[in-house]
């Protein structure tokens, strides 16, 4: 009986409730951890799976690709269409990439398996298009995707978690991925610019696409 | 024909209820048709399909990586869970002995992933019945987790962190650190969410009682994970058949006894710290090497294997004919499980030597427990229905694959 009485008065005075209602104030007086998304930008970890590019060729400034079609075979969801034609000495060239974004998943295996570290998946997550067919990205379009996020990236050099992934077997990886660097970024913005410079239609055709505009 | 609508009559009538597929207490995309009498359930037939995606058809035409992706589509709550549901299924198939570093970090993925999936159930379970603030709470620490998957992977929900052999790579050190933050912050968070609802007379009165299934009940319906030990019955397949790291951590398995809805959050609750706890283990114990095993298929394996070359004998036809396709993977069945956090996650894969599966069948724990859902709720209110679909912890992604 002598236990029972604080168990009533604690009923009575619905203590649990009281407990419950201190916890929300103290946390309230806690500054907030909600992110206000359109002003406040969180910035995507090194290595996010976000929207693909080619990295750009610093000494010849177009893609890397050889076109070995091993990004199309791993690929789950198969949005990767590679045509290519061999010249006289057995080369490979690209004359054809196209990823449609739409049907990717963002796995990350075609920056896992592509042997010299041509494409990436980049860390832009805020894109959007009018139509499908801006998210039908080609050679030119890949291209323009690396330049959009090498000007905007912070840091100044740029290396993809999925080229040579922490702890991995150096015997598992290509040539292309062993000797890759790290990419310096300033570098690539201003042959990026000389590039967009040479290039008018590009420059028109980044103006038109509305894809980097959402949310600024 | 009978009459209907007319006033002054005193016929019974039952009514007939469909509660969902948009409902937001569903969980997804969730129907149950409800007969009901008065505000009592008689009836409970719970339909699924909406979210079928046909996956299981899909990975017969993806090779042994391609399926991973789409695991992580099963249970997208926590997919690194399904993902080494996969992988060790594969790897049993395989006869693949993945290095014990890499056995630790599926363990700490596992685990992670099994607290962010418990705290977006006890958020969405405590908003249905009506408790907002742990709602927010459990966004607050599972963000966090989150933010770790992002490093470690580069995706925050559909991770496919680990690979057939190990992981994709290693944790560095300021990963295991924040790991390490958390596990330390973790416990007086659980507190707090204890503090809010644990003897909340409100909480207490929507689910005590509520949507109870015996332990006879629960094993012929075959539930299993917390649902199943919220009744009382011990089998949790980390401590009875202990995959990856399992064998070698210390942790104890919560059991409820009256298997009702408040003993099902209890379970949960407690899960949450005992995963907590191996979590502290398995960063404490990681040893060092390597990450993927060596005989580990490539990522590019290929379809089909070289056809054997047999030399053709008869005169007058040169060629040489083809011989039976070589195998690129060995041949065999399996039924492999892994306890997922919503219950016992089993994958059947058949391989043909291919490299591709022949066949998979994945035994969804959610598909499971809808079923029971009719046994649960027959007899109850019509406002428990939410409570124990909460209490159940459906994911329609894995239910309807």
């Amino acid at each position: 009986m002598r236990k029972r009485i604080p168990d009533l008065i604690k009923k009575l005075l619905f203590y649990e409730i009281l407990q419950g209602l201190a916890l929300t104030f103290r946390t309230m007086l806690k500054p907030p951890v909600t992110r206000q998304y359109p002003r406040e930008r969180c910035e995507p970890k090194p290595g996010f799976r976000g929207r693909h590019a080619f990295v750009r060729d610093a000494v010849t400034g177009r893609e890397k690709c050889v076109a070995c079609q091993k990004c199309s075979i791993v690929c789950p969801s198969r949005c990767i269409s590679i045509r290519y034609e061999t010249d006289g000495k057995g080369v490979r060239h690209l004359t054809k990439y196209e990823i449609d974004a739409l049907r990717c998943i963002f796995c990350g295996y075609c920056e896992s398996i592509c042997p010299v570290c041509a494409i990436v998946l980049t860390e832009v997550f805020e894109y959007a298009s009018y139509s499908r067919q801006g998210f039908v990205y080609d050679r030119e379009r890949l291209l323009m995707n690396w330049d959009d996020f090498a000007t905007k990236l912070k840091r100044p050099f740029y290396f993809n978690m999925f080229w040579r992934p922490a702890g991995s077997d150096p015997r598992r990886l290509s040539v292309g991925k062993r000797q890759q660097q790290p990419i310096r970024i300033q570098q690539q913005a201003e042959s990026s610019k000389v590039n967009v410079d040479r290039n008018i239609a590009t420059t028109a055709m980044d103006e038109k696409t509305p894809a980097t505009e959402v949310g600024k | 024909m009978e009459p209907v609508g007319v006033a002054g009559t005193e016929s019974r009538k039952e009514l007939t209820l469909n509660m969902g597929p948009q409902h937001p207490a569903t969980h997804g995309v969730l129907r149950l048709t409800l007969d009901l009498d008065g505000e009592v359930v008689t009836g409970c037939t719970p339909h699924v399909g909406y979210l079928h995606r046909g996956i299981e058809k899909l990975a017969e035409s993806r090779t042994w990586h391609g399926v991973m992706p789409l695991t992580d589509r099963l249970d997208y709550i926590a997919s690194a869970g399904n993902n080494i549901g996969y992988c060790l299924a594969v790897e049993r198939l395989f006869g693949i002995e993945v290095p014990d570093r890499a056995k630790y970090l599926r363990t700490i993925v596992f685990e992670m992933s099994r607290i962010s999936s418990h705290l977006l159930w006890l958020a969405t379970h405590a908003l249905d019945i009506g408790a907002m603030t742990v709602f927010l709470y459990c966004f607050r620490e599972r963000e966090w987790l989150l933010d770790i998957f992002e490093t470690i992977c580069g995706a925050r929900l559909t991770v496919s962190y680990p690979r057939i052999g190990g992981v994709l790579q290693d944790m560095e050190p300021a990963v295991l650190e924040s790991l390490d933050a958390f596990t330390r912050m973790f416990p007086g968070k659980i507190l707090e969410y204890e503090t809010m609802i644990d003897k909340n007379r409100i909480w207490l009165d929507r689910t005590q009682g509520v949507g109870v299934i015996s332990a006879r009940d629960a094993l012929r319906w075959g539930l299993t994970g917390p649902t199943l030990r919220g009744s009382g019955v011990m089998y949790d397949l980390r401590r009875d058949v202990p995959y990856d790291a399992y064998d070698r951590v210390d942790f104890d398995v919560p059991l409820g006894s009256n298997g009702d809805v408040y003993d099902r959050y209890r379970c949960r609750m407690e899960e949450l710290r005992q995963s907590n706890r191996i979590l502290r283990q398995c960063i404490a114990a990681l040893p060092q090497g390597d990450i993927l095993s060596a005989n580990t298929p490539d990522l590019d394996i290929p379809l089909m294997g070289k056809k054997e070359l047999v030399p053709e004998m008869s005169l007058g036809n040169a060629s040489i004919a083809f011989g039976d396709v070589l195998p690129v993977a060995p041949k065999g069945e399996i039924y492999s499980a892994v306890e997922a956090p919503k219950g016992e996650l089993g994958l059947y894969l058949m391989s043909d030597g291919s490299g591709n599966p022949c066949r998979m069948r994945v035994r969804s724990p959610s598909y499971v427990h809808a079923g029971a859902l009719a046994k649960m709720c027959e007899g109850g209110f019509i406002a428990d229905v939410i409570a124990v679909i909460g209490s159940i912890d459906i994911v329609m992604g894995e239910c309807d694959r």
